[in-house]
């Protein structure tokens, strides 16, 4: 946690944190929401061509006050999320967040955003490596 | 040279004559094959349901009344909700426009999203979430016993999720869409995963035989 706060900060004040060489990103989209949601998701995909696994652990935002991992899964006809601390990529592999699935929650800005807005997400690993990730705001996949 | 029929042949055929026409009488009084349904299960016989009292998010009351006369695809979520609910009811929306271009306006069925979140889930907080989907899509929500008498008739469960204490707690509910027919009984169930391909034609099936079996 100690390491993962420093990266922030060194973030903050604009210190080169070291990029991720390993892990590009496709797709990544917000969907768009009513005006009164509270919540929103954000879904991607995470592709690993390095040859050890990459994990997830931490992902935050300049356009968001907090963002979480979760897992949406329905069990026995029973939908739930769960909050997941870290997602591990695996090498040579993808990590899909999708609907209905693994995605990134985040309470809503107080100015709602809309179908063509585009927001960032700046996502950290185990590593403390970094990916910075700009996502489209759309109403479907 | 004129051919005679033997009487023994006619005495035959006028045995069975009426035999056939007995046998295409009854064929055409058996009640309906049930339909073969993709991804929904139909009950045996509808359920009656016990009344209740909510309320929808134009702040009228919403009782056992209000799902008469028309067939109710209902889903159970609540606004906080950021993936399962949003996803279900976008699938919602194309399931209403491909219904749209099959059967008359009058026939289609009203889609109601019923909270299983009352306490944040305000008629207000409805009146401006479920109009983005659909304007035709009508929120519902009110008292959570009253809610309870609904969603224990038709097996939908709901309940904070563990570790609830503060403003943005996570609520865990059943994801299945429950049909309503226009008695207002429990008639069918869609299960997971909704797709709207397979939803479409199981909802024409039912609604077929329904009116077949009438």
């Amino acid at each position: 946690m100690t390491r993962i706060f420093l990266s922030f900060v060194l973030l903050a004040f604009g210190w080169p944190v070291a990029a991720n060489p390993y892990v590009t990103m496709e797709n990544a989209w917000v969907r768009e929401a009513p005006p009164s949601a509270r919540m929103l998701a954000a879904y991607m995909t995470l592709k690993n061509t390095g040859m050890r696994e990459c994990v997830l652990v931490a992902v935050d935002s300049p356009d968001f006050r907090h963002v979480m991992l979760h897992k949406s899964e329905i069990v026995d006809g029973m939908a739930r999320m769960i909050h997941v601390d870290e997602l591990p990529i695996p090498a040579q592999g993808k990590l899909e967040l999708a609907p209905g699935g693994y995605h990134l929650m985040m309470p809503a800005p107080e100015t709602p955003l809309s179908e063509g807005d585009r927001v960032e997400f700046v996502l950290t690993f185990c590593d403390e490596s970094t990916l910075r990730v700009q996502a489209e705001v759309r109403k479907k996949p | 040279m004129r051919t005679t029929i033997p009487g023994r042949v006619i005495h035959a055929i006028r045995r069975i004559i009426p035999l056939l026409c007995a046998a295409a009488l009854l064929g055409a009084c058996a009640p309906p094959e049930p339909p073969q349904l993709n991804r929904a299960t139909l009950l045996p016989s509808a359920k009656p349901l016990l009344d209740f009292t909510l309320v929808d998010h134009n702040g009228d009351s919403f009782t056992l009344e209000s799902l008469r006369g028309h067939w109710t695809l209902a889903f159970f979520g609540y606004t906080h909700c950021p993936d399962v609910c949003p996803t279900a009811l976008s699938m919602l929306v194309q399931v209403r426009r491909k219904l749209e271009a099959g059967i008359p306006s009058d026939e289609l069925p009203e889609v109601v999203f019923f909270s299983v979140d009352p306490e944040r889930d305000t008629p207000a907080q409805l009146a401006t979430f479920l109009p983005y989907f659909h304007p035709g899509f009508l929120g519902v929500t009110g008292d959570a016993g009253q809610i309870t008498i609904l969603t224990r008739q038709i097996g939908i469960l709901h309940a904070k999720a563990e570790g609830a204490g503060d403003s943005d707690y996570l609520v865990d509910h059943s994801a299945a869409i429950i049909l309503f027919d226009p008695e207002g009984k429990f008639h069918a169930v869609f299960g997971v995963p909704h797709d709207p391909d397979l939803l479409v034609p199981d909802f024409l099936a039912i609604r077929q035989y329904y009116e077949a079996s009438r």
